[in-house]
């Protein structure tokens, strides 16, 4: 699965749109990675803590928005746009993490 | 009457004279402890011991001389002065660029115990027990315990209506069903600014948008199982978004859009609310 944000395929041919397809995974409130990131905070720095699960919501939300792209019979995934909105929570630290893009089906 | 004021006024002036003696002869005995654990370094790990020391012998001697001339302790109030002193001295003055470490916070914690040991104490005997029931689930036990019987108390005596409990289960979101739902639709969905090959009518921007109301119980048997479900309601909310943003380009006679974007954020009074809106360019596709 070829996943772009661009709005083509670089020399390879389009040949149906597929639909859109989407993925969400949400980080919540979790004691440990609170408290350290919040340790991070005041002594300045960066939260590898934080990272790492974001990179696992990210993970988790891109391969929802392929299994859906592979159901719907695409190849490749065009336009992909990857946010990151904070919702609130106990410390603000509710987060969405949402992959969307174009499935499409390339020859 | 005024011979009476003269009297009490001296006794007074008296009073803060000889515990100003007491707080200075602490002080002054405290400066010297410390100038001697520094002279002799007398130090753990480079961190002189001095700065425990210090604080604790000058609010001793100072109520060891309280006691003698006033009758009564004035408060340890030199223990403060030095540790003010000390820690100005040895953090600031000293060592600027002391680093973050295991050893540093502990001793900022023994310093802090030695000046303020009631305040301290409570926040290990809380801080330290909170944290432990907490992982033991026994604070989210009990809180919850006490949120059902008053919400009891409040049902059936203030509001008068039946309590029901109500179990909180997690639905699981249909991806299969939900990508059906929107890619059956007749409308296309683009995310991409362009659409190669084929003639395009612009109808110009849309925007649609769902507000979520947030659960608005304080106190939840299971903080998992409200993200799971937020979650759902969140899925669901922007499948809704989609569907209300292709009807309104489909009632303009479009049957697409492109450069779709999905937002989602707060609203309301404290954030209440969640925002979910879907926009972008309103099209005719061949």
């Amino acid at each position: 699965m070829i996943l772009t944000s661009a709005n083509t395929l670089e020399s390879r041919e389009i040949i149906d749109y597929k639909g859109l397809v989407t993925g969400e995974s949400l980080i919540g409130s979790n004691i440990y990675k609170d408290f350290f990131s919040g340790v991070r905070d005041v002594v300045v720095g960066r939260t590898s803590q934080y990272e790492v699960e974001l990179e696992k919501a990210r993970n988790a939300a891109l391969k929802i928005m392929e299994e859906k792209a592979e159901n719907l019979g695409a190849n490749a995934i065009i336009g992909l746009k990857i946010s990151y909105d904070n919702l609130g929570g106990t410390m603000g630290n509710t987060i969405l993490v949402t992959a969307y893009g174009t499935a499409v089906k390339y020859e | 009457m005024n011979n009476m004021n003269f009297r009490e006024r001296e006794v007074k002036i008296t009073y803060i004279k000889e515990a100003l003696i007491c707080i200075a002869f602490g002080t002054a005995i405290g400066l010297g402890v410390y100038g001697i654990f520094l002279r002799l370094h007398i130090a753990i790990f480079g961190w002189n011991l001095g700065l425990i020391f210090a604080p604790l012998i000058a609010g001793y001697a100072e109520t060891y001389l309280a006691n003698k001339i006033i009758g009564s302790d004035i408060g340890a109030i030199s223990a403060y002065i030095l540790f003010i002193d000390t820690t100005f001295y040895s953090f600031i003055l000293k060592n600027p660029t002391l680093g973050v470490n295991i050893i540093t916070f502990g001793s900022i914690a023994i310093i802090l115990q030695a000046a303020f040991p009631t305040l301290v104490n409570y926040i290990l005997l809380v801080g330290g027990l909170g944290i432990v029931s907490y992982f033991l689930g026994i604070f989210k036990r009990v809180t919850t315990y006490i949120y059902v019987k008053f919400e009891y108390i409040y049902y059936k005596h203030i509001i008068k209506e039946p309590y029901e409990v109500v179990i909180e289960t997690v639905k699981i979101f249909d991806e299969n069903e939900s990508n059906k739902r929107i890619n059956d639709l007749d409308f296309f969905f683009i995310t991409s600014t362009d659409v190669t090959d084929k003639p395009i009518t612009n109808l110009g921007q849309f925007h649609a948008t769902v507000i979520l109301e947030k659960d608005k119980r304080l106190v939840h048997a299971d903080q998992k199982k409200v993200e799971d479900t937020t979650l759902y309601l969140l899925k669901e909310a922007k499948d809704d978004c989609l569907i209300k943003l292709a009807e309104t380009i489909k009632s303009s006679g479009g049957n697409g859009i492109m450069d779709l974007e999905i937002e989602y954020g707060l609203i309301g009074l404290g954030g209440d609310s969640y925002r979910i809106s879907t926009m972008g360019m309103g099209i005719y596709l061949e």
